[in-house]
């Protein structure tokens, strides 16, 4: 009867924490497709009214978007928090991480906008979901060769701890970059429709801000992953190289999705 | 290992999330408990809108003229075959294939990109049809309200839609 009880409970919290996440999903949509529709209006409307205070709450409102907007799927926060599974590290690397990715992000953004509309002029759309498949491909090789490399250190670190701290400031670079190297969409169709709208300074200044409120986003899965490795290294005492090797291979996992996922799609 | 587990259903899902918002407006003709005609209407958000604009209205003109229509038709709305376009239609819980969509027209509407278009000769029962509107790969969001809907049945129904890692909605014509 207990049993049959605590099946029940266990049950009965999956799904509520399954309802909770649809939720989550749907509150940010709908905070997301509400900035989506102020941000436009409020771009346009700057023809007419060409004020500081406008262009200032613009880029505010680019800021909460893309702090919002990097809260959804994607974004490299998986990677992120898997790799601070793997690695130990305190939470200014999780600032630095995050900030470099959404930084790598932006200006992957801003280059694609700026070359696809300047010089290929023509099938902005196209071009850019085939230079995004293109761009998808190589941080997907990255990401693998990434979770390779982790796993390797932790087999390593188990035998030699001190080289440890040396290379693991060489794969955050890695990591940053194969997350950042797929530029943003959502920065993409910003930094176009200021273009459109002969609003180029702004365009760029939107998609720093935007930046900055992904990259803050990002950070926290980031600090999050270092708080549960702290927890969890604590209870794993000197067994923490299981959490590395296992951080690892979910990073590796994750390269291999993305890599057959774009391939079937 | 269970903290793993718990970051694995965190972060579970490293595809996107939406960049083009989508509003659907549906209007439903029902003629003896059976749905016949439905007229869709798709309002896509001003920013993609822009972007599809530039390559669309190719002549610059403000609207959508033939020859447009025809490469809109071909090359961006014909393509979310794949996608079932973005609705599933489910008979007794079964999703059947989306019916060959006919009169298609791309628009430009106070600066956003419409696209109408329509479902005939259908047969499918009030009671037992579903449509469920949301993209799986969730790069797009589909945007349903019940205030969007028009139908001269008695009443319709739209329901958030409960997907595991997806957000989307149900609409039930009654």
């Amino acid at each position: 009867m207990i049993f049959i009880l605590d099946i029940e409970w266990r049950y009965n919290k999956k799904m509520y924490i399954i309802e909770l996440y649809n939720q989550f999903l749907k509150q940010l949509i709908m905070l997301q497709y509400q900035l989506n529709s102020y941000i436009s209006t409020t771009i346009r409307s700057l023809n007419d009214d060409n004020s500081l205070l406008t262009s200032l709450l613009i880029l505010g409102i680019a800021f909460l978007y893309g702090l919002v907007h990097a809260a959804g799927p994607g974004h490299g926060k998986a990677l992120v928090a898997f790799y601070f599974t793997s690695n130990k590290a305190n939470y200014q690397k999780a600032f630095k991480m995050g900030y470099m990715i959404s930084i790598i992000h932006a200006l992957s953004a801003l280059l694609f906008t700026f070359g696809i509309f300047y010089i290929l002029k023509t099938m902005f759309r196209k071009n850019f979901n085939e230079m995004s498949a293109i761009a998808m491909q190589i941080s997907a090789g990255m990401i693998i060769c990434v979770g390779l490399y982790l796993i390797y250190e932790a087999y390593k670190s188990k035998k030699f701890k001190e080289l440890q701290i040396e290379k693991q400031n060489k794969s955050e670079y890695v990591v940053a970059l194969s997350a950042g190297i797929v530029p943003c969409p959502g920065v993409m169709t910003i930094v176009l429709f200021c273009i459109v709208l002969k609003q180029y300074f702004l365009g760029v200044l939107a998609a720093i801000t935007m930046s900055i409120g992904m990259g803050l986003t990002i950070s926290l899965a980031g600090i999050l992953s270092i708080t549960l490795h702290k927890k969890a290294d604590n209870f794993l005492d000197k067994k923490g190289f299981i959490l590395e090797m296992a951080g690892g291979f979910l990073v590796l996992l994750l390269g291999v999705f993305l890599f057959f996922s774009l391939r079937h799609s | 290992m269970k903290i793993t587990f718990i970051l694995l259903l965190i972060c579970n899902i490293l595809y996107s999330h939406p960049h083009t918002f989508i509003e659907v407006y549906p209007d439903v003709i029902v003629h003896n408990n059976k749905i016949t005609k439905i007229s869709f209407k798709w309002k896509l958000d001003e920013m993609s809108s822009s972007m599809l604009i530039i390559e669309l209205d190719e002549n610059g003109d403000g609207k959508i003229d033939k020859d447009e229509n025809t490469f809109a038709y071909e090359n961006y709305f014909m393509p979310l075959v794949d996608y079932n376009f973005y609705t599933d239609i489910s008979i007794q819980n079964k999703i059947k294939r989306f019916p060959s969509p006919s009169n298609f027209k791309a628009l430009i509407e106070n600066n956003r990109l419409c696209y109408s278009f329509e479902l005939i000769n259908l047969q499918l029962d009030i009671h037992s049809t579903k449509f469920d509107f949301g993209d799986t790969d969730f790069f797009v969001a589909m945007i349903l309200k019940k205030e969007f809907v028009t139908t001269n049945a008695k009443n319709v129904k739209v329901n958030d839609l409960d997907n595991d890692f997806y957000f989307g909605y149900r609409m039930e014509i009654q």
